[in-house]
């Protein structure tokens, strides 16, 4: 009995140092360069992490096709992060421990937030490719950059353009997860000083499927436009609803409900009408490298990637590897050129530049809405 | 409670006093020395893993920690406690914003994250505790949820919002700061031992009995004058407390503490481990720690289907080990040997017959000499 | 007062949800004490194969939409129904003389094997049930607009509830149930075959969770392989709220969930609506340990 367990715990600890070992006997001095490629391979934001992991790859693989980083080729090694902090950290370590010097990646900002300090210990470099938590290029990290645009910006825009269409009295919903809140806190703050007045301003469950209490309160608050600033399942239903409810008060979202899902959820009719702003969506980019990328990404996977997030992935790889190329493979060197030396670098979605902060310089948001036909269009 | 097939019958060589087929000193220590080399000769084998795997022997720790926590009140008091992740969380976020608002040295907020966790297990827990099994269930769920919920909503202000909150400073033990996963590693499991050898002390105590006699009998414990709510209570707040000492060694860990890594999945995750492993076990606590929380990192190749096998798993194991993997022995006590101030030769029999298949690490230190079967032991309590 | 009945409406429906859910958690309690974790997957389940028959396979534009909807109707509880026997014979039958917390964790296990099982099959994505059924208009209920649907779900929740109460009130299966639940050992000595009482339990809580799944889908239209999660979480909320082990007390329970998280939404907040029903959940207890309507059962000495 007693012996079971020790037999067990040995046969454990066995298998954990066992299995490992593969791994390490194929860490070579002068392989391939290994670039980490942090995502939510698994988990609620699966179909994003996929989609990075193809674009990402696509693009490491026509590198290599020309000659890869200074004549040496360039490995991608996925850590999954599941979108879950937790499970992100064994990633981190996982992906260090494999000898990356830089990562690309990740979606979530509670999944950045729980890995950034890891990196940054291990000398690595990170660019985020979809965490637009504000706080994260607040703690003066060297070796952190982002190719995505962070929640300040888009709750600037965000509150610019309800004005612009000339509302005046905004009903803000958030979903309290980490990205809504922070957008809804951004753009209220702004709509005080700009005159717009708030009605309503309060979070919902996802998950819950039925928002029809809040929607009857929210009526009963009688605003002239809803800000929805959660995610795209959840704008569907309250789409859905507040149709079925007989009320045409317009609605306005943030990026997270860039999605197609979307449409499906409420049905074109409800959907009809309804606006968010975005960063250009993968078949709105313009550009010859862009429009390159997204061909070899059809033809591969069939299908256009389903959000920008994952083209953003590919200007993050497009920036790591452009900084190995000036900088080699130290990741403090790496990061001292992305803050200096790169300037202009032409990337999927727009110039690159990063400010000391580690954020991307330039404005990349747009309006968009939803047409009869359940059409994106651009405004 | 079903008797441990193994109990009888005790090996060649072993005197036959001895209830148990124990290791003997000497094995235990180099056992134990043996695992807290692990990290040395990681490092030493020139593993770039290491770190990795270093990461996932902490998380197993931290688990067996809490899910250690968690046996008090689920195992030996037999309370049906499926929110531990409540408690957990106050002594997280005890630390962080003691931590992060008024500056104390993070391990210095390890007393008052316990404390916290423990008082506000005693408040919630006063008026629920005398509820049968599944109703205390649904109540302990409703309880991490009003947690998590509060915490979501910035409940004073203190608690960052879905946020969580970001940046909490690195442990420092005797000037030495602890940043790296094989640093983490002596921290987290230094405290797994210390869990070990107090819990077990704690089972042998005559509260621990007194406890144990409560789960089997609560008509009868209450008769012979066991005040049971107050025990059951008290069990309660030790389970707590010791959470939320977890719970700074987790944000000291992680650095940044989120709502979400306290929901109701971590507290099934946590009941999962102590019924696995064995209801009552410290042992089998372990080992469902290991099975629970190591498993599913070997498994990392088979993402998508990880799950459904690791849910299969758990009911088939059911199926075949309804009693947990590593079951309890079965409780009979032995009276004391006469207390004649030698517990170097009392000590390794001193206290429990099958209660010796039930300990993992730590020699078996005297337990308190007062003693005697536990239904008469305890006739002085609750009046 | 326009506020209040549109609110304690939008209550209703989702209570009536909750009650059919609750109604298989309660009934598998009252023969087998045991909390069937899996249940919420059960609802699930209903959900996604109502999406496979009315969007995948375009039964209601193939027959129409009033047959396409019984067929759907039969199909969904039948299958479901037989899953769920399934998953006693599996995971719950050898357990049933264990120790209470051993079944607790199979059916957590089975609950995760399930969700997961689902996933793999349908895909992480959220799925849109497309198919317009019925149209989109509204009735008037005290001068409020209630949209069809909604009055409709709660009428089909109603009616099967209804069903129910006299299944179990007035057959001698229904009786059987009654006596297997209140004290197991004694129904067998007056003849009660106890297996196949558990065997008829677990045929209709299941189907009345997977026609709960199947109306969830049509009411709210989008469906994803975790929602089993949160709608079995609360439905066992509301049958313990109402008395686990009871029938009454899980229909009571359901629609006072309802109204409770929608009035809690209306009058206080709407980010602290789950805390406030919790909190509720836990004075109800405090006053009444066992629920609104407790199960009969003598206490054990």
């Amino acid at each position: 009995m007693r012996r079971t367990i020790y037999l067990t715990l040995a046969a454990a600890i066995g298998a954990a140092l066992a299995a490992p070992w593969g791994a390490a006997a194929a860490l070579a001095q002068e392989g391939p360069v290994k670039i980490g490629l942090m995502g939510p391979i698994t988990g609620q934001w699966a179909s994003e992490g996929q989609d990075m992991l193809n674009v990402v790859q696509i693009l490491a693989d026509e590198l290599n096709a020309s000659g890869g980083i200074n004549g040496r080729k360039v490995e991608i090694v996925v850590g999954d992060d599941g979108g879950n902090p937790k499970t992100a950290t064994l990633a981190a370590q996982r992906l260090i421990s494999e000898g990356v010097s830089a990562v690309v990646g990740t979606y979530g900002s509670s999944v950045t937030a729980a890995v950034q300090d890891i990196y940054d210990e291990a000398g690595v470099v990170q660019v985020a490719t979809g965490s637009t938590s504000i706080a994260l290029s607040e703690k003066g990290l060297k070796l952190f950059f982002r190719t995505c645009p962070r929640d300040d910006e888009q709750g600037r825009f965000l509150a610019a353009t309800v004005k612009d269409l000339g509302f005046k009295r905004a009903a803000i919903v958030h979903d309290n997860t980490s990205y809504a809140k922070g957008l809804a806190d951004e753009t209220r703050a702004i709509f005080r000083d700009s005159g717009v007045e708030e009605a309503f301003f309060d979070a919902i469950t996802p998950g819950d499927r039925d928002y029809t209490a809040t929607i009857t309160k929210i009526r009963a608050a009688d605003p002239d436009v809803i800000v929805f600033t959660g995610y795209y399942p959840e704008a569907g239903l309250i789409l859905r609803q507040k149709r079925e409810m007989n009320w045409d008060v317009p609605m306005i979202g943030g990026d997270a409900t860039n999605n197609v899902a979307l449409v499906e959820g409420a049905g074109e009719e409800a959907a009809a009408g309804y606006y968010f702003v975005s960063p250009p969506g993968p078949g709105d980019i313009k550009g010859e490298k862009a429009r390159r990328l997204l061909e070899a990404f059809r033809i591969r996977y069939d299908a256009l990637p389903s959000s920008v997030w994952a083209v953003l992935a590919g200007d993050a790889f497009g920036v790591i590897a452009e900084g190995m190329k000036a900088a080699g493979t130290d990741g403090p060197a790496i990061a001292e050129y992305l803050h200096s030396g790169l300037q202009g670098y032409e990337g999927l979605t727009g110039p690159i530049s990063f400010n000391e902060k580690g954020d991307r310089i330039g404005d990349v948001y747009s309006l968009y809405q939803v047409d009869a036909a359940g059409r994106f269009v651009l405004k | 409670m079903s008797f441990s097939p193994s109990v009888p019958g005790p090996p060649a060589g072993s005197p036959p006093a001895a209830p148990e087929a124990r290791l003997p000193l000497p094995a235990k220590a180099a056992g134990v020395a043996a695992f807290f080399l692990i990290p040395v000769v990681l490092q030493k084998a020139g593993l770039g893993s290491a770190p990795y795997w270093l990461d996932v022997l902490n998380t197993v720790g931290l688990y067996a920690i809490l899910a250690l926590s968690l046996n008090v009140i689920l195992g030996h008091a037999g309370m049906f406690h499926m929110g531990h992740a409540a408690f957990f969380a106050v002594g997280a976020y005890v630390t962080a914003v003691l931590n992060l608002d008024c500056g104390w040295p993070v391990l210095w907020t390890l007393p008052a994250a316990g404390l916290a966790a423990g008082l506000f297990a005693a408040v919630v827990a006063g008026p629920i505790i005398h509820l049968r099994g599944d109703y205390l269930l649904i109540v302990t769920i409703g309880i991490v949820e009003i947690i998590r919920i509060a915490l979501t909503n910035d409940v004073f202000g203190l608690t960052g919002g879905p946020n969580g909150r970001m940046g909490i400073a690195r442990p420092t033990v005797f000037g030495f700061r602890i940043t790296r996963p094989q640093h983490f590693f002596y921290l987290i499991w230094f405290s797994v031992a210390v869990s070990l050898v107090l819990f077990r002390r704690l089972e042998l105590s005559r509260f621990g009995r007194a406890l144990r006699f409560i789960k089997e009998d609560p008509v009868a414990a209450e008769g012979i004058g066991i005040n049971t709510s107050r025990h059951k209570l008290l069990a309660f707040v030790i389970g707590a407390v010791w959470a939320g000492f977890a719970g700074t060694i987790y944000a000291a860990r992680m650095r940044t503490i989120s709502p979400d890594s306290f929901n109701f999945s971590e507290s099934v995750l946590l009941f999962t481990i102590v019924i696995l492993g064995g209801s009552g076990s410290r042992r089998g606590v372990l080992l469902g720690s290991f099975l629970v929380m190591g498993l599913p990192e070997l498994f990392r190749g088979f993402q998508e289907s990880r799950l459904l096998v690791f849910g299969a798993a758990l009911v088939v194991m059911m199926i075949f080990r309804p009693q947990g993997l590593l079951p309890p022995g079965p409780a009979a006590y032995m009276l004391p040997p006469p207390w004649d101030g030698a517990p170097g030769a009392g000590g390794a029999r001193n206290g429990a017959f099958g209660g010796g298949a039930d300990e993992a690490g730590g020699a078996g230190g005297p337990s308190p000499p007062a003693g005697g079967p536990a239904g008469t032991g305890t006739s002085g309590e609750g009046r | 007062m326009d506020f209040f009945i549109q609110q304690f409406c939008n209550g209703l429906t989702t209570g009536g949800i909750y009650a059919l859910i609750a109604l298989g958690y309660t009934m598998v309690y009252g023969v087998m004490k045991l909390i069937n974790f899996a249940h919420g997957e059960l609802f699930t389940l209903g959900a996604f194969l109502g999406y496979l028959l009315l969007v995948t396979l375009g039964l209601a534009g193939a027959v129409g939409p009033a047959l396409g909807l019984a067929l759907s109707i039969v199909t969904v509880s039948g299958l479901v129904a037989a899953a769920g026997h399934l998953l006693e014979r599996v995971a719950y039958r050898p357990l049933r003389n264990s120790d209470r917390l051993a079944a607790v964790v199979s059916a957590l296990g089975a609950s995760i094997f399930l969700q997961n099982a689902i996933m793999i099959v349908w895909g992480s994505q959220y799925r849109a049930y497309s198919a317009r059924l019925l149209p989109a208009v509204s009735l008037d209920v005290l001068g409020q607009p209630i949209p069809l649907i909604r009055i409709l779900v709660f009428a089909a929740a109603a009616a099967l509830m209804l069903l129910l109460w006299l299944f179990i009130n007035r057959t001698r299966t229904g009786l059987a149930i009654r006596a297997a639940a209140i004290d197991q050992g004694a129904a067998r000595l007056m003849g009660i075959d106890v297996s196949r009482v558990i065997a008829v339990v677990f045929v209709i809580g299941p189907a009345l969770g997977g026609l709960a799944g199947l109306m969830a889908g049509l009411l709210y239209g989008q469906i994803n392989f975790n929602m089993g999660q949160l709608y079995g979480l609360k439905a066992f909320t509301a049958a313990i709220i109402g008395g686990i082990g009871n029938i009454q007390g899980a229909m009571i329970g359901g629609l006072l969930l309802g109204l409770l998280e929608s009035l809690g939404a209306a009058y206080v907040s709407v980010a602290w609506k789950d805390a406030i029903t919790f909190v509720v959940l836990i004075m109800i207890l405090v006053v009444r340990p066992t629920g609104l309507l407790p199960e009969r059962v003598a206490e054990k000495l």
